[in-house]
């Protein structure tokens, strides 16, 4: 029997014939940058990922862990790929704690089927994520690869949200870190070390976290700006107050006209919290808006709020945008970098459209359609962009690109020194390279 | 490697006026504030990261065991040379480097004291939200090395939520930077797993820490009971009823008696338990929302709720919460104190169980707490020329960390492992997880020369 039928019958024995794929045919459509892995397998059970991961330790083989697949796209093409991990059928909430104000929940969960269900139980709560993908983003993948969105601006990431989680170490290892306490320092933060790691060092089976009463009220404010260095100003002044929104997010023109609003540049605020606060600062914030020059100022409640703030996050499905790029940096330098970043894509003739987190540092770069064409211009932008940033303290990754790009750019940006104790960490917990080989930071 | 010569190669690389080694200084370095005490062989206080470096490589070269130390209020023994080895005390280094307030940022050396660098801030209307009760003395690289909590960690996360970048030295002397004034860099959240770890992964030479604008409002409230359950139990109500204010701290009758015997801060001596709450945020909704917690607190038959009408009268309750551990060590020659943490729903009946832990040692508890985060800290006070006594108070410690595992919690919530915690690892870890943090530590400190013996346990069985 060849060491392809071999695999193929460990596997299916493992997680069952129904959840192992194995048709070549079908197994297509879970390619990692067009590399076709030789089976698809989606266990059932923890016991099962810990089977299946000793077994590729031992076999040496290449593992993709996967949720709905919302951000294959993103990281470094792989090293090697034996097995695409699906993690849909480990998906039940397993301790919802209602006065503890905490709960656990497996990692093939989507977290809209989360909420919905923490909105409904009791007076209500919800995890204060809001990450992009908003109805097939699994758990397990959003905290893995440290997903966020908006409201980050006051609840912050998971790094400060969760409390413990359970993985499978890539030698099968089942582990679990941390705790559902608030506080928590016995031993190693594993659970941060975890948030963010792309399943490079084990496979999040579960988590633990903290959640949020649902608030009380809520409102939207948008006010817009014919000049970039207008709506700065007004985010920079809001984020030194003591005014506490959940959201500020500063777009450019193409951004603003794309979500349905006039092509201006547009701060749009989230308030929400205790009723008295929320009505406080809508208007608060729109007279700062004015003092700035703002041209126009919008309030939105209800479903259109609920309906803006879905399409800000998924805005890479609504411009269908084939590239998109993280920078970071510091936060006031938002506004300037922004202004530079139009620039540069004006001269190189790439067509973008830009959306950040005004209070917390980060400007996700859309590329559309007709600029994608471009590869050598593109390439060129990227490496300035990624330049811009490091000025400010920051770097560049790019969250999606087609495989052909990623050979000429480095899609984690500028490496860092740091890069010697991640290289160290990868080789002790994994050490012949089970886990999404080649696919993380430094080729990883 | 002989002392002297090492003495004279560590005077060689940091200069005289940097090195101690008399017997009084090895003894003044021999303890933090646990019951552990051993003497490093030979101790320097580097003024510069180079320094910390050469001293690091030095130490790797020769094989020689080393141990981050700042104020020693640690109190577990995590900063205690229980192997001997060089003593890196890194108060020289206490300098604010950057105060970089437009990027909500400040750059610190880490042998700053936590309350200074605030008061610092404060003046510019800006806050950094950790507050160990040991503010005015700790240093921000020891809090950093433990990830020290506070009352306001409750709203605002704890030490390492807020420090978002650093320059550490490697167990081999090389200097590298991790995470920094930007949030979201690439790669593993190697500042995540280096909060807590003791000193046993790398030293902190600078800190990149998060900074807040300063609150609207605060109101303060002291509520007065006549049992401790019903404490308690006002504190799982108050979250039960998605209400989290920014602090909710509970004392028992013992520590009442203790903090208004040494501080007069005015709380009555006859209660059973008292709880601090604060609110803080805009200053909108705030009086609506201490209504629904004071009608709480009514429910659960408070004797007496006092607003604090201003900053002094904030002071004086907050004085007396913070100056807590220090009343209660006047009662007796010593005090043990654990720090275990339960999921907070879990508080009354986990008080209980530490009252008859008391009743079973014959030895008196004193218990002040961060109620809403579910953190006890019973300090067992007792004389350690007694030995018998001393086991008890060991055995009862244990017993309190077991108690603690079993409510679904876990043995340390901010205080460390440590060494004196070592032997309760196993109550909430496998052999496997430990296996795993092993690898960390590995893969930082190869020749395990950082601060060994601390945080994590020899397992054998470990797979």
């Amino acid at each position: 029997m060849s060491n392809a039928n071999q695999m193929a019958l460990a596997l299916k024995e493992m997680v069952g014939e129904a959840n192992a794929i194995l048709d070549p045919d079908r197994i297509k459509a879970y390619a990692v940058d067009g590399m076709a892995p030789k089976a698809v397998v989606a266990p059932g059970s923890v016991e099962e990922v810990s089977k299946l991961l000793a077994y590729a330790n031992a076999e040496k083989l290449a593992v993709a862990p996967r949720g709905n697949g919302t951000k294959m796209a993103q990281g470094g093409v792989p090293r090697k790929l034996d097995v695409v991990l699906s993690m849909l059928r480990i998906n039940r909430m397993t301790e919802h704690d209602v006065p503890n104000l905490s709960l656990s929940v497996q990692a093939g969960m989507t977290l809209s089927a989360l909420q919905e269900k923490l909105a409904a139980t009791g007076k209500g709560s919800f995890l204060p994520l809001d990450p992009p993908y908003t109805s097939q983003a699994t758990i397990g993948g959003i905290i893995a690869t440290n997903s966020s969105g908006p409201q980050r601006y006051l609840y912050s990431t998971a790094r400060d949200l969760l409390l413990g989680l359970k993985a499978v170490s890539p030698n099968g290892d089942i582990v679990a870190f941390g705790g559902k306490t608030v506080k928590n320092v016995s031993g190693y933060d594993m659970t941060k070390l975890m948030i963010g790691s792309w399943g490079a060092l084990g496979v999040i089976t579960e988590i633990t976290t903290k959640l949020l009463p649902l608030p009380e009220a809520s409102a939207t404010l948008l006010v817009s700006f014919e000049t970039l260095a207008k709506a700065g100003s007004l985010t920079r002044k809001v984020l030194h107050s003591a005014l506490l929104p959940s959201a500020m997010e500063l777009m450019d023109r193409k951004a603003s006209g794309q979500l349905g609003e006039k092509e201006k540049y547009l701060v749009a605020f989230n308030l929400e919290g205790v009723g008295e606060a929320v009505e406080r600062q809508v208007p608060e914030i729109g007279e700062m808006g004015k003092k700035e020059g703002a041209v126009d100022t919008k309030v939105l409640k209800g479903q259109d709020e609920r309906s803006l703030w879905l399409r800000v996050r998924d805005f890479a499905l609504v411009t269908k945008a084939p590239v998109i790029l993280k920078s970071n940096f510091v936060i006031s330098g938002q506004a300037e970098i922004l202004g530079s970043y139009e620039k540069m894509a004006q001269d190189a003739g790439v067509d973008c459209a830009f959306i950040g987190h005004a209070g917390n540092g980060i400007l996700t770069t859309y590329i559309l359609e007709n600029g994608v064409a471009k590869t050598g211009p593109l390439v060129d932008l990227i490496g300035k962009f990624t330049a811009e940033a490091a000025k400010h303290d920051g770097n560049l990754v790019v969250e999606s690109c087609p495989s052909e790009l990623k050979a000429k750019i480095s899609v984690w940006g500028q490496p860092r020194t740091d890069m010697v104790v991640m290289r160290r960490l990868k080789e002790k917990m994994d050490p012949f390279d089970v886990l999404n080989p080649g696919r993380f930071v430094g080729e990883l | 490697m002989e002392k002297e010569s090492m003495i004279s190669e560590l005077v060689r690389l940091v200069g005289r006026e940097n090195v101690l080694s008399s017997a009084m200084h090895y003894r003044l370095y021999e303890y933090d504030a646990s019951l552990i005490r051993s003497k490093p062989d030979c101790i320097v206080l580097p003024t510069s990261t180079e320094q910390v470096a050469k001293v690091v490589k030095f130490a790797h070269d020769h094989k020689i065991r080393v141990i981050a130390r700042g104020a020693g209020t640690n109190l577990s023994g995590g900063s205690v040379s229980i192997q001997g080895g060089i003593a890196i005390v890194m108060t020289k280094m206490n300098q604010i480097l950057d105060m970089d307030i437009e990027n909500l940022r400040v750059v610190v050396q880490p042998g700053v004291v936590t309350l200074d660098l605030k008061n610092v801030l404060a003046k510019h209307g800006y806050l950094y939200q950790p507050d160990p009760a040991s503010e005015k003395v700790t240093t921000i690289g020891g809090n950093f090395g433990e990830n020290a909590g506070g009352p306001h960690c409750l709203k605002y996360g704890v030490t390492s939520n807020h420090v978002l970048g650093a320059e550490i030295v490697l167990a081999d002397g090389q200097v590298v930077q991790v995470g920094g004034k930007s949030l979201d860099n690439p790669g593993y959240d190697l500042m995540g797993v280096l909060g807590a770890s003791e000193g046993t992964l790398a030293i902190v030479t600078k800190a990149v820490l998060r900074i807040m604008p300063k609150a609207e409002a605060v109101k303060t409230m002291l509520c007065i009971y006549n049992s401790i359950e019903d404490g308690g139990n006002t504190v799982t109500a108050i979250i039960g009823a998605g209400i989290i204010p920014a602090t909710l701290e509970m004392m028992d009758n013992l520590t009442i008696k203790a903090v208004e015997e040494a501080y007069h801060v005015g709380f009555p001596i006859d209660a059973a338990a008292i709880l601090i709450i604060e609110l803080d945020g805009l200053k909108d909704g705030m009086d609506r929302v201490t209504e629904r917690i004071l009608a709480i607190c009514r429910e659960h038959n408070v004797r007496e709720i006092r607003v604090a009408k201003d900053q002094a009268e904030r002071d004086k309750i907050w004085a007396g919460r913070k100056g807590a551990f220090g009343a209660v060590g006047r009662l007796r020659p010593n005090y043990l104190v654990n720090d275990g943490t339960v999921p907070r729903t879990r508080l009354p009946e986990t008080l209980a169980k530490v009252v008859e832990i008391g009743k079973k040692y014959k030895l008196p508890i004193a218990n002040v707490f961060h109620a809403g985060d579910g953190n006890l800290h019973p300090l067992i006070l007792f004389d350690e020329r007694d030995k018998d006594e001393l086991e008890r108070v060991h055995a009862a410690a244990t017993e309190i960390m077991k108690v603690c595992a079993d409510m679904g919690g876990t043995i340390s919530g901010e205080h460390g492992i440590g060494v004196e915690k070592l032997h309760g690892m196993s109550m909430i870890f496998s052999a496997k997880d430990i296996a795993a943090m092993k690898r960390v530590k590995e893969a930082f400190d190869p020749l395990n020369l950082m601060n060994p013996g601390k945080v994590l346990p020899e397992t054998e069985k470990a797979a």
